[in-house]
């Protein structure tokens, strides 16, 4: 609950210029079209039910004057039933209007989501490594959340709001002009302290938020760095520290409270001159016969006609900024280009063929990662990249997927240029299989069909068995149909891996590109892993990223790659006998091993030479 | 809670009185303009009415000075309260021990200081605020009901249920908001694990099968917005008929009265105002009951932090320690956490002569790092004696203990400040040169002159961010700047990148020199930098002595050590490295079988790919000499 009743403050990245808005405006009708209709009908409700408000007090007026005054007991009854009759109507109105506007607000932002997300599922690779992927997740969730509290709260109170105003200023003027003008006397000046008002208040809680941060900052620094500051007996000195931004917080929110404390006043006294304004000058108007006691009545029930949309309006500005904002950037998304795109005259990649890497340099900036790459990998043939961390292995592999596009050079599977495959067939054929498992929350069987979407229960299990893997996955809680929780949480690392496998099973592809795992698995699912890759493998142009020496000992050609170029490639043997870097990291590695079974051996009693 | 308000008392009965004063003042304005109108207009008499007028200016003033004090007062104290709370729960947050902060989250804690002093609070907003709208519906129940009690009853007869409703409406719209919140998490988490996971959606072509799910989340979205709507697609419109409906009451009824002349034309205009006036107190009502179950809640969690007592009580006036060379001593020492079953520590001895370093290693669990949190005190030992230069540590001034201890933890946590500020974090009274001091013994001068402004960089999460071998640098010279005549290394290197492990290895040579230090390792390398190693198991010492004599004589310590070995089986070259850096007789690391033949410094000769390739040199056989 926030001190005086006011909407969330505005930063300067959350509003747009009268352009953008004006963008934002233009794009927004377009898109709202196929609603048109239920647009109309709900204008029109819209409209009705104002006009059934504004009746209420001129029917007041109208039974004081001809009813009361008159004695006439026919008129007041009349006018009352009106008056109830109206009241009434205005509510099944409102009704009405709510649930429209929210039919089309809502569906228009189902349909909005479901568009941004397809079309980001569409973008490359490059965009998802270019931005950060917290942002964009706050791009489809909050900031078109944001367009929800408009929708469902503000956008019938902004129209309502302003069609009472401006209705309520029109009946006034009918009903005597020259008490309108005396009375409307209050309202310029109470649009602009309202105006005065929110932006102060939008600056104030703009510094409250900013102070809370620091001190949610030091908070939690406090407690998550609470055993260093023990450690060191700093606690006195940390929670002085603590005291400095927590009184910072303070005095930012007493500054909200001073700048309300000023407001309110000023609104609570600008109704009670109305009600006097309207009281003196009516009733000198009424002596002068120019408006009567009825007229004068019914403007006291108007004044909260008046007053109250100018209030509420002022504080509904912000919500309608910062869903213009949100608004812009959403738009701003559905405009990014894809960079991967299918390109007009694409065929289908076969079945079979060599893998063609020819003289392919690519860089993610300016620079190089990749520099005059060139490599065949024959059908059915298994190729080992080695190389230190950041030589670009990893790069060539996503090259070979076509995740991006080569700066200069062929990528080219039995002959065809990647970029000139269709897209689906080329993920069917060139299929990678990452370190780690990534699962998605839902049942094995769901996460396995990722691999060929539109795949059938049968192809599922099929996929499963001829890794071997039916009784281990079978082991499974509910076997393929249990849940994996978020990520997998469920399984074990070893687990996610056989999963992973399987989809890639599941695509059949012609060529298998692995990024190895780095880290261990509990030796049990180690070796079933082991195996089920092996069965993946078989028959297929496998090309794997080996950061275990192991692995690319058993690979039919190894390539080391460094600082961005090829530089060895040969069979195991081949490159030992070369001497070069292989051969001292294969080396280094086996003598440690050797080693290790040493250490245990010492226990025997003699020092093994 | 009310400890709490207690001391804000001035601004609360501000708040209140200015209420009371307001209410009279608001009540008052209708009945002015009533007999006004009745007194004045319909008497034709412009200067009655011009009287009641000022009268009504004149409560208008009153009015709106009433309203700014009742407002100022109330939410003054409250925040005051939330300040003070908040500062209170913080302060004690800090002084709590270990233990405590083992079991809790800090994203719990940090929703108990902030969330939950936020919810208390707005009770504490609220209450004045309703005292104001309550003295404001008493009084124009009573004012109506005294003119004519009739009239009063029909005009009034509606609003109960304007509060039946409300309560009604927040009752439905609790679930309906729920699964709304529900389902739109949903729909994030679909969101967040298509972009995270987007490489294996690419790789397969899946995007729509993700697009599929988001529709599938977006339609259950869409649905129970909608429900949300039709709900208040019902209450929205009942909260402006009901009161309404006792307008066309007044006007009915009323009119009837004036009519037979019981009543006044005045009375029916200012019943108007009045019921119009009575809409806010009721809504008001509703919420502050809703808010104050949450309200308690919410207080009960923030109680509970502040009523655990910390369980490290030091004795009062305890004294200083005596100077010595910081000899440690742990005689039959028995610990546990909790009351979990076997204990930690059973019956531990372990002495550590004043100047020497030691090496504690022992499987996972076998109670090393346990030993290291007990020196300082950070949990308390369940029998036996830990002493520190002959005194009992429990003895011993905290403050003072944990100063002459420097301790550097296996993860390395640094603040939000600059680097001098994180190295002088023991003692911030410390000049420059005593800065530089400990940075130039923890190896990390060069890299920190090397910064973009010296040792006035900012460091941390939004300042510049460092290496893990740099980060843990730093801890070294900040566990060493006070001259601490203990050193606690727990497991320092553990999580430093094996290729820059022997870079802290260096800094920590330094520090180590006559100063009494307690090394929790596993890795060979570290273990090698100590004097004597200690090899722990279920919370005994089983074997001790030299890294040399124990990799001879101790089977459990070699298994110990292919463990700590095998889990770093994913650098084949540094295997070698750790593996082959073996101590010879001086407690010196000695050099990696592949490329060391001119003695160079081991920081840079690591890379097993870059050295030369001649074959490595027999490891086995150095160890043997």
């Amino acid at each position: 609950m926030r001190s005086g009743g006011h909407s969330d403050p505005v930063a300067l990245d959350e509003t747009i210029s009268r352009e953008e808005a004006q963008w934002v405006m233009r794009r927004l009708a377009r898109m709202l079209r196929p609603y048109r209709r239920k647009i109309v009908i709900a204008s029109v409700l819209l409209f009705l039910q104002t006009a059934c408000i504004l009746a209420g007090p001129s029917l007041v007026g109208f039974g004081i004057d001809h009813g009361l005054q008159t004695k006439d007991y026919t008129v007041l009854y009349t006018v009352t039933a009106m008056f109830l009759g109206v009241a009434i109507a205005a509510a099944i109105l409102g009704r009405f209007v709510i649930i429209i506007v929210s039919v089309i607000g809502e569906t228009f932002l189902r349909d909005l989501r479901e568009r941004v997300f397809r079309h980001l599922m569409g973008l490359g690779l490059d965009f998802f490594e270019r931005e950060k992927t917290g942002q964009l997740v706050s791009r489809m969730t909050s900031d078109i959340d944001a367009l929800e509290e408009l929708v469902s709260q503000g956008l019938v109170a902004i129209v309502q709001n302003i069609l009472l105003f401006v209705g309520a200023v029109i009946v006034i003027f009918v009903l005597s002009w020259e008490l309108a003008l005396c009375t409307l006397i209050v309202v310029p000046p109470l649009v602009y302290v309202s105006n005065w008002f929110r932006t102060r208040s939008n600056a104030a809680y703009l510094e409250v938020r900013d102070r809370i941060g620091h001190n949610l900052a030091t908070l939690q620094e406090g407690l998550s760095g609470v055993r260093v500051v023990q450690a060191f007996s700093r606690e006195a000195s940390f929670t002085r520290r603590f005291s400095e931004t927590n009184e910072a917080q303070f005095a930012a929110n007493l500054e909200t409270v001073r700048i309300a404390s000023r407001y309110f006043p000023y609104v609570e006294f600008s109704s009670v001159v109305g009600i006097a304004l309207i009281i003196g000058v009516g009733g000198w108007f009424d002596h002068e016969g120019i408006v009567s006691v009825g007229v004068v009545a019914a403007f006291v029930l108007y004044l909260s006609n008046l007053f109250e949309p100018v209030q509420q309006l002022s504080q509904l500005y912000n919500t309608v900024q910062m869903a213009g904002a949100g608004l812009h950037k959403v738009f701003g998304l559905l405009d990014t280009k894809t960079s991967i795109a299918e390109h007009p005259g694409s065929v289908d990649l076969p079945r079979a063929g060599r893998l063609e890497v020819h003289d392919v340099s690519f860089g993610y900036t300016k620079r190089l990662v990749l520099e005059h790459v060139s490599l065949v990998v024959g059908e059915g043939e298994r190729i080992a990249l080695v190389g230190p961390t950041g030589a670009g292995k990893s790069t060539l592999a996503k090259l070979i997927a076509r995740f991006y596009d080569p700066r200069s050079g062929v990528v080219s599977f039995a002959g065809i240029d990647l970029k000139q495959a269709t897209l689906q067939s080329l993920r069917q054929r060139i299929v990678v299989v990452p370190q780690e498992g990534y699962l998605f929350t839902g049942t094995v069987r769901e996460n396995i069909r990722i691999g060929r979407p539109g795949a059938s229960d049968e192809d599922v299990v099929a996929a499963v068995a001829a890794l071997g893997l039916t009784a281990r996955l079978d082991q499974f809680e509910r076997g393929l149909d249990t849940e994996v929780r978020e990520r997998g949480s469920r399984l074990s690392a070893g687990e996610r891996q056989l999963v992973s496998l399987t989809r890639a099973a599941l695509a059949d592809p012609s060529v298998l590109v692995l990024d190895e795992a780095t880290s261990n698995l509990d030796p049990g699912t180690e070796q079933t892993v082991e195996q089920a890759l092996e069965i993946l493998m078989k028959g297929r142009t496998v090309v794997v990223v080996a950061h275990r020496l192991s692995t690319a000992a058993r690979a039919d050609r190894i390539g080391v790659v460094d600082e961005g170029a090829l530089v060895e490639l040969g069979t195991h043997a081949e490159l030992l006998q070369r001497g070069g870097r292989y051969a001292g990291l294969y080396r280094a590695w086996d003598s440690s091993h050797a080693q290790a079974h040493t250490v245990d051996g010492i226990g025997a009693g003699t020092a093994t030479t | 809670m009310r400890r709490a308000v207690r001391p804000h008392w001035g601004w609360a009965t501000l708040g209140i009185g200015a209420g009371a004063f307001w209410t009279a003042a608001r009540v008052s304005v209708p009945l002015m303009a009533g007999i006004a109108i009745d007194k004045g207009i319909l008497k034709h008499d412009t200067g009655t009415t011009m009287k009641y007028v000022g009268i009504i200016l004149l409560l208008g003033v009153a009015q709106a000075i009433a309203t700014g004090l009742r407002r100022y007062g109330a939410f003054r104290m409250a925040l005051r309260v939330e300040t003070d709370m908040r500062q209170q729960l913080f302060a004690h947050l800090q002084r709590l021990h270990f233990a405590f902060h083992d079991q809790s989250q800090t994203g719990q804690l940090m929703a108990r200081a902030n969330t939950d002093i936020q919810q208390v609070n707005t009770v504490v907003i609220l209450f004045p605020l309703t005292v104001a709208s309550s003295l404001v519906l008493i009084s124009v129940v009573t004012i109506i009901l005294l003119t004519s009690p009739l009239l009063a009853l029909l005009a009034l007869g509606t609003l109960p249920f304007l509060n039946i409703a409300a309560t009604l409406f927040t009752k439905r719209m609790q679930p309906v908001t729920l699964h709304l919140q529900e389902e739109l998490a949903e729909l994030s988490s679909v969101v967040e694990e298509s972009f995270s996971g987007v490489r294996v959606v690419k790789g397969f072509g899946a995007e729509s099968i993700q697009a599929a799910q988001l529709d599938h989340r977006a339609d259950r979205v869409l649905d129970r917005s909608l429900d949300a709507a039709r709900l208040r697609a019902w209450f929205l419109p009942l909260v402006d008929l009901l009161p309404t409906v006792g307008l066309v009451a007044i006007l009915g009824y009323g009119g009837t009265l004036v009519i037979h002349g019981q009543i006044q034309l005045g009375t029916i205009v200012a019943f108007n105002s009045y019921i119009l006036m009575l809409i806010w107190p009721l809504r008001m009502a509703g919420m502050l009951l809703g808010q104050a179950s949450r309200s308690s809640a919410a207080a009960g969690r923030v109680h509970e932090i502040l009523s655990t007592d910390p369980a490290i009580h030091e004795v009062a006036g305890a004294p200083k320690l005596p100077p010595g060379p910081g000899e440690l001593r742990f005689e039959n020492v028995t610990f546990g956490y909790g009351n979990v079953g076997t204990p930690v520590l059973d019956g531990l001895d372990l002495v550590l002569r004043g100047g020497e370093a030691v090496a504690l290693v022992g499987a996972t669990g076998s109670g090393k790092s346990t030993v290291a949190r007990l020196v300082p005190r950070f949990y308390d030992i369940d029998s036996g004696t830990i002493t520190l230069d002959g005194v009992d540590v429990r003895e011993v001034s905290l403050a003072n203990l944990r100063k002459s201890i420097g301790i550097v933890f296996e993860d390395t946590f640094l603040f939000s400040d600059s680097v001098r500020e994180n190295i002088s974090f023991a003692d911030p009274e410390a000049d420059m040169d005593t800065v530089r001091d400990a940075a130039r013994l923890a190896g990390a001068d060069r890299f920190i002159d090397a910064l973009p402004e010296g040792y006035d960089t900012v460091i941390g999460e939004q300042g510049f961010s460092l290496s893990g071998g740099q980060r843990q640098r730093i801890a070294i010279a900040r566990a060493v700047l006070a001259q601490p005549r203990v050193l606690i290394l727990d497991d320092a290197t553990s999580s430093v990148d094996p290729t820059k492990e022997h870079e802290i290895r260096a800094a920590l040579r330094e520090v180590m020199q006559d100063r009494t230090t307690l090394i929790i390792a596993h890795r060979p390398a570290t273990i090698a930098l100590a004097d004597r190693v200690v090899l722990l198991d279920h919370g005994k010492v089983i074997a001790e002595g030299t890294h040399q004599e124990l990799l001879v004589s101790s089977r459990e310590y070699r298994a110990v050590l292919a463990q700590a070995i095998g889990s770093d089986a994913d650098d084949p070259a540094l295997d070698a490295a750790a593996l082959l850096e073996v101590p010879d007789g001086n407690g010196n690391g000695v050099g990696h079988g592949v490329g060391r033949a001119n003695g160079d410094r081991n920081d840079d000769g690591a890379d097993g790919i870059g050295a030369g390739a001649s074959g490595a040199g027999d490891p086995v056989g150095e160890t043997a000499s």
